[in-house]
C-alpha cells in the first residue's frame, strides 16, 4: 500500500506542530535541574583517576570537617545498608553502587560527599582521601579473552567471559560456506560510542520522614520500572515510592540505567532527612554512565558466482566493560542481533555472541536502537558491500537480487524472526530514482577517470523494533507491556495518560493524534501526561522504538473501548438500538437516516448528564496492549561523498533516507526524528567513539574531545518515504525515532570506502575521521 | 598513559658540588616549577605543592618527592608521587653525574604514569608539557647549583 491509497484521516498523517514546543521553544520547560526543594542539600560523586586498583583506604575527615559538607558516604557504608550492589536490569549480574575494595573502571564511582551547596560538595569531593594499589588494567576484550588477569574476583565463576549467546544452524552454515563459489570475512567493529544526551543524569531524592514516602524526581525513560527497582533493591513498599520523570533533554538510551547517583542521593535524603540532589557534569556522563556498542563482529558471507547469497555467518566478541549492565532482556543477552540477516534472504545463518568484562565503564546500551539492532545492521551492510566487491557487482544489484520480496511476507528469518511487512524493492526503486543513481554512476565514471575520489554508499536496512511480546521479552522479569488510560472530560476535551515517557520524541502531540483519530474529537484538546508513577498507567517506558509500537497500540486500543461504550450512549442519544448505529466519518450515524448524527462530543456530555440506561457514568478507559509481534520498519538510505585524497577530508554532498515506518503519524515529527537520528549516525560514522588508551584511560571525557555535529558540520538531509503497514498493530504504525541511527552509519562509510575502492581500500572502521581516511589512502597509495 | 624522556645539563661546579645540592630535599624541591609550598618530612622526604595547567585542568597538586642517592655517590633516584583534583601523576627521575675538569654533567632520564584528567584532557598537550617541567627542574638545579658556587 503507499499513500495516495490510504483513507482520508481525521488526526493521523497530519503534521500537527508540536504541543511541547511552545514550553520547550520559550525555555519554560521544566526539567531535573530546575527542580529545587527547601531544605535541599547536593551530591558530589568521587571517582577513581584508575581504571584498575586496590582501596587500601578511605578518609572522610578532611571532607567531613569542610563547613557545609553533612555526609560523606562510602562503599562500606551502603554495604553495612545492604545496598552496596545492584543487579543488573536482565539479572545475570550485580554491579557495584560505590566501589567496594577495588575500583574497575576510571572514573567508578567511589564515595559520595553531601553538601549544602553544588561547589561546597565539589570542595568535598576533593577533600576525600582514597589511597589505591595500582593493578595491571585489561582494557583489550581479547586481552580479557585469555583470563590472564581476572577482574571480577567477587564472582563466582574466575573468568573475564560473561556468556555465550547464540542463533541459528552452526554446521549448516559452515557447510554452506565451505560449498560457496565466493566467501568473504572481515572484522568489522562498531565502536564504543555513547548517546551524549544534552541533559545528563540527575536526581532529587527527597525522603518524607513524616509520611515515609519517597519521591524521586529522575531523568528517567522508564518511570515505572526505576520505582520497582528502587522498592526491590531498597525494600521501601512499592507505594510509598512517587517517581516523577520531569521534561527530559534527550535520552537515546542512556537514561534507562539506574545509576550510582541516584542511589547514594536516596540513601543520603533517607539518612539526613532533607532532599538530595545530584546532577551528573558532562565528563560524568561520558565517563560513568551507560556506553553503546563496541561489538566486534567477524563477519561471512557466502554466495555463488552470480551474486546469490547462500550462508551467513557472524561471530562477535563483545566489551562490556566492568560489569555486565547491558540492557537487553532476559532471554536476549545480545538483544536482537539476531537481526543480523537484514533485508535478505539467507537460506542459512549463524551468529553467536561471547560477552567479555574489561577495565572500562559498564553499559552496552541501545543508543538509540532496539537491543544491539545498530551493530547487527552495520555488519551486514558493510558485508554486503565487501561481497559487491569481491563479485565485481554493483551494490544496489546485489543487494535488490537477494531482498526478501513483498510476497514473502510475514518472512521467518533463518535466526528466528518472523518479519510483519515490507516491500523493500519498492522503497529502493523510489531511493535511487530520488537521488538519480544511473546519472551519480556516470559522474563518478568520469571523475574516476580524472583520479578523484567520489563514493556513492548503500543502506538497505531492517530494523526490529518494539520491544515487545511479553512472551519475549522483559525487563526485571516484568513482560514488556505498555498502557494507555483515557478520560473524555463533559465538554469532550480529555486527559490522555501513558506507561511511557517521552524525551523529545513528540508524544504530547502524537498521542493526541491517535486518540483524536479513534474518536473523533480535537488533538488540541487531548492533553497528553507521562512519567508521573502516580497518575500514569504502569508501562515499561520509552526506548528501542517501542513507544508507538506498544504504548500507541495502547491507545488505539483504550480509545476503541471508550467508543464502544460510546456507541450505547449515542444510541441512547438517537433512541435507536445499538445495532442500528454506526461509526462512520468520525461521528455516530443512525442507518438508513441520513443526516442523523451525534458527535463524540454529544456523547461525552451526556456521558455525565444522561448517560444511557445500565450504563456507568463517565466516559474513560484503560488499556494495557502486549503486542503479538515486534515491528519491522526499513528504509534505503543512500550517501554521496566526495573525498579529498590530500587531506582524507570528506564531504558529504547529498544524503537521502527513504523510510518506510508503517503509519505515519505526523509527518513533520516523523521529519524531525529522521534528522536527529541522521546527525548522530553521521557523529558516529565521522568523529565519534569513546576510546581508552592502554593504560586504561578514557581518551573522551568531554566534548572537546568527544565531537558533536554542530549545524555547520551537518550535511543536508532529504527525506522521503514508503508506506507498508503493520499487519498486526492498531494502527499500522512500526515506530520510527531509530531508524535513522540504525540505518545512516553504514551508508556514511560504504560510500567513502567506494570513493577510495580504485585504491584497493575494502574496509576503515569508524569513525572515519581525516587521520584515517588519509592514512588509508596513504598506505594504499605505497603499496601500489 | 606513561610517557618518557631524556636529557642532559652541562653544570659549572663539582661532582661534589652537585651532589650536596640534589641530596638537600629543601633545595631539590625549590628547583620545581611553579612551587607554591615545600614542606621538608625528613632527609630524604618533602612534600610540594605545585601549580598545574594542563589544558582545562589548572590549580594546586600536592606532591610528595622522595630522593633514593645510590651508594656510589654517581646517581641519585627521584620519586615524585602525588596528583589534584582526581588526577594521579607517579613520576621516577634518574639522574647520573659525571666530572669533567671543572663541569659536572648531569644526565636525567624521567618517566611518567599520568592517569585522571590529567592524562585524558591534556592527552595532546601533556607529553610537552611534563617534559618541559622535567627539564625546567635539572635547567634550575643546573642554575641554582652554579649561584651556590
Amino acid at each position: 500500500m503507499t499513500t495516495g491509497q490510504l483513507p482520508e484521516r481525521h488526526a493521523i498523517g497530519a503534521a500537527m506542530k508540536r504541543k511541547e514546543d511552545p514550553r520547550f521553544i520559550r525555555g519554560k520547560g521544566r526539567y531535573l535541574d530546575d527542580i529545587v526543594l527547601p531544605n535541599m542539600l547536593f551530591l558530589a560523586l568521587v571517582h577513581s583517576p584508575y581504571p584498575h586498583a586496590k582501596i587500601t583506604k578511605i578518609d572522610k575527615t578532611a571532607a567531613l570537617a569542610l563547613p557545609g559538607v553533612k555526609a560523606v558516604i562510602t562503599g562500606e557504608d551502603l554495604v553495612a545498608a545492604k545496598l552496596g550492589w545492584l543487579p543488573t536490569f536482565h539479572g545475570f549480574d550485580n554491579q557495584m553502587v560505590l566501589a567496594i575494595g577495588k575500583a574497575l573502571f576510571q572514573y567508578q564511582e567511589v564515595a559520595g560527599v553531601v553538601a549544602t551547596s553544588r561547589e561546597i560538595a565539589a570542595d568535598g569531593a576533593e577533600l576525600v582521601d582514597v589511597q589505591y594499589e595500582p593493578l595491571d588494567p585489561v582494557v583489550d576484550p581479547y586481552q580479557s579473552k585469555l583470563d590472564k588477569i581476572i577482574l571480577r574476583d567477587d564472582r563466582e565463576q574466575k573468568t573475564n567471559h560473561i556468556y555465550h549467546w547464540q542463533v541459528g544452524e552452526r554446521e549448516k552454515t559452515d557447510a554452506a560456506l565451505a560449498a560457496s563459489d565466493v566467501t568473504i570475512k572481515e572484522r568489522i567493529l562498531s565502536p564504543r560510542c555513547h548517546p551524549a544526551p544534552l541533559e545528563p543524569c540527575g536526581c532529587v531524592s527527597d525522603m518524607n520522614g513524616a509520611t515515609g514516602r519517597l519521591t524521586v524526581y529522575m531523568t528517567s525513560q522508564a518511570p515505572h520500572v526505576h520505582r520497582t527497582a528502587f522498592s526491590l533493591v531498597t525494600g521501601i513498599p512499592e507505594d510509598k515510592i512517587h517517581v516523577i520523570s520531569p521534561d527530559v533533554g534527550g535520552g537515546f538510551g542512556n537514561k534507562v540505567p539506574v545509576y550510582p547517583g541516584y542511589v547514594v542521593a536516596t540513601v543520603a535524603s533517607v539518612i539526613l532527612g532533607v532532599p538530595v540532589k545530584w546532577v551528573e557534569n558532562r565528563t560524568e556522563n561520558l565517563t560513568t554512565t551507560g556506553f553503546a556498542r563496541d561489538y566486534h563482529m567477524d563477519v561471512e558471507i557466502g554466495a555463488t558466482k552470480a551474486g546469490k547469497v547462500t550462508a551467513l555467518k557472524v561471530s562477535t566478541t563483545a566489551d562490556h566493560g566492568a560489569f555486565d549492565a547491558a540492557a537487553d532482556p532476559r532471554k536476549y543477552p545480545a538483544g536482537m542481533f539476531g537481526i543480523v540477516t537484514g533485508s535478505y534472504d539467507f537460506p542459512t545463518a549463524f551468529a553467536e555472541v561471547d560477552a567479555y568484562f574489561t577495565n572500562k565503564a559498564p553499559g552496552g546500551i541501545a543508543y538509540r536502537c532496539s537491543f544491539r539492532v545498530t551493530e547487527a545492521a552495520y555488519a551486514i551492510e558493510r558485508a554486503m558491500d565487501i561481497l559487491a566487491d569481491k563479485l565485481g557487482l554493483d551494490p544496489v544489484q546485489l543487494r535488490m537480487q537477494n531482498f526478501v520480496k513483498k510476497e514473502q511476507f510475514p518472512y521467518h528469518s533463518p535466526l528466528g524472526f518472523t518479519y510483519d511487512s515490507g516491500d523493500y524493492a519498492a522503497t529502493t526503486k523510489k531511493a535511487l530514482d530520488i537521488i538519480g543513481y544511473d546519472a551519480l554512476l556516470k559522474e563518478q565514471a568520469e571523475k574516476r577517470k580524472r583520479g578523484e575520489f567520489m563514493g556513492i554508499g548503500v543502506s538497505t536496512f531492517t530494523e526490529i523494533v518494539g520491544a515487545g511480546p511479553g512472551k519475549h521479552f522483559d525487563i526485571l522479569g516484568i513482560k514488556m507491556f505498555d498502557s494507555a488510560e483515557i478520560r473524555i472530560h463533559p465538554t469532550g476535551s480529555g486527559i490522555v495518560r501513558a506507561g511511557t515517557r517521552h524525551q523529545g520524541q513528540g508524544h504530547e502531540t502524537t498521542w493526541a493524534q491517535i486518540v483524536a483519530e479513534e474518536l473523533g474529537l480535537d488533538p488540541q484538546e487531548l492533553l497528553v501526561e507521562e512519567g508521573d508513577t502516580d497518575t500514569a498507567p504502569y508501562g515499561l517506558g520509552t526506548y528501542a522504538s517501542r513507544s508507538t509500537p506498544v504504548a500507541g497500540g495502547a491507545l488505539a486500543l483504550a480509545a476503541r473501548k471508550i467508543r464502544e461504550k460510546a456507541r450505547k450512549i449515542a444510541a441512547h442519544l438517537l433512541e435507536a438500538s445499538e445495532d442500528d448505529v454506526e461509526w462512520k466519518d468520525y461521528k455516530f450515524n443512525l442507518k438508513g437516516v441520513p443526516g442523523k448524527t451525534v458527535t463524540m462530543k454529544e456523547v461525552a456530555f451526556a456521558a455525565y448528564t444522561n448517560p444511557a440506561p445500565d450504563t456507568e457514568p463517565g466516559l474513560e478507559a484503560t488499556y494495557y496492549y502486549d503486542p503479538p509481534n515486534l515491528t519491522f520498519p526499513n528504509g534505503t538510505y543512500i550517501a554521496v561523498v566526495d573525498v579529498d585524497k590530500d587531506t582524507g577530508s570528506v564531504k558529504v554532498r547529498r544524503f537521502l533516507a527513504v523510510d518506510d515506518c508503517g503509519v505515519v503519524i505526523n509527518p513533520m515529527i516523523v521529519e524531525g526524528q529522521i534528522h536527529g537520528g541522521l546527525t548522530e549516525g553521521f557523529a558516529i560514522a565521522f568523529m565519534q567513539e569513546i576510546k581508552y588508551d592502554s593504560g586504561g584511560n578514557n581518551l573522551n571525557t568531554d566534548f572537546t574531545e568527544y565531537l558533536i555535529p554542530t549545524a555547520l558540520e551537518t550535511p543536508h538531509w532529504e527525506t522521503a518515504g514508503t508506506v507498508t503497514p503493520s499487519p498486526h498493530h492498531p494502527i499500522g504504525a512500526k515506530g520510527v525515532g531509530e531508524s535513522p541511527n540504525v540505518g545512516s552509519p553504514q551508508a556514511f562509510v560504504n560510500a567513502v570506502i567506494d570513493a577510495l575502492s580504485p585504491l584497493g581500500v575494502t574496509h576503515i572502521d569508524m569513525p572515519l575521521t581525516k587521520e584515517k581516511v588519509w592514512n588509508a589512502i596513504q598506505g594504499a597509495q605505497s603499496k601500489k | 598513559m606513561n610517557l618518557e624522556w631524556t636529557g642532559q645539563e652541562q653544570i659549572a661546579a663539582s661532582k661534589g658540588a652537585v651532589w650536596t645540592f640534589i641530596n638537600d630535599p629543601q633545595k631539590v624541591a625549590s628547583c620545581l616549577p611553579d612551587v607554591q609550598s615545600i614542606d621538608v618530612r625528613d632527609a630524604h622526604n618533602v612534600d610540594a605543592t605545585v601549580k598545574v595547567a594542563v589544558g582545562p585542568v589548572r590549580g594546586n597538586f600536592k606532591f610528595n618527592i622522595e630522593l633514593i642517592p645510590a651508594a656510589s655517590g654517581n646517581h641519585m633516584d627521584l620519586k615524585i608521587s602525588g596528583g589534584g583534583f582526581g588526577s594521579v601523576v607517579n613520576l621516577l627521575a634518574g639522574a647520573d653525574l659525571s666530572e669533567n675538569g671543572t663541569t659536572t654533567t648531569l644526565d636525567w632520564k624521567g618517566s611518567a604514569q599520568v592517569n585522571g584528567p590529567v592524562a585524558t584532557v591534556g592527552g595532546r598537550v601533556l607529553d610537552a608539557q611534563a617534559h618541559k617541567v622535567i627539564a625546567t627542574t635539572f635547567e634550575n638545579v643546573k642554575n641554582a647549583v652554579s649561584q651556590t658556587r
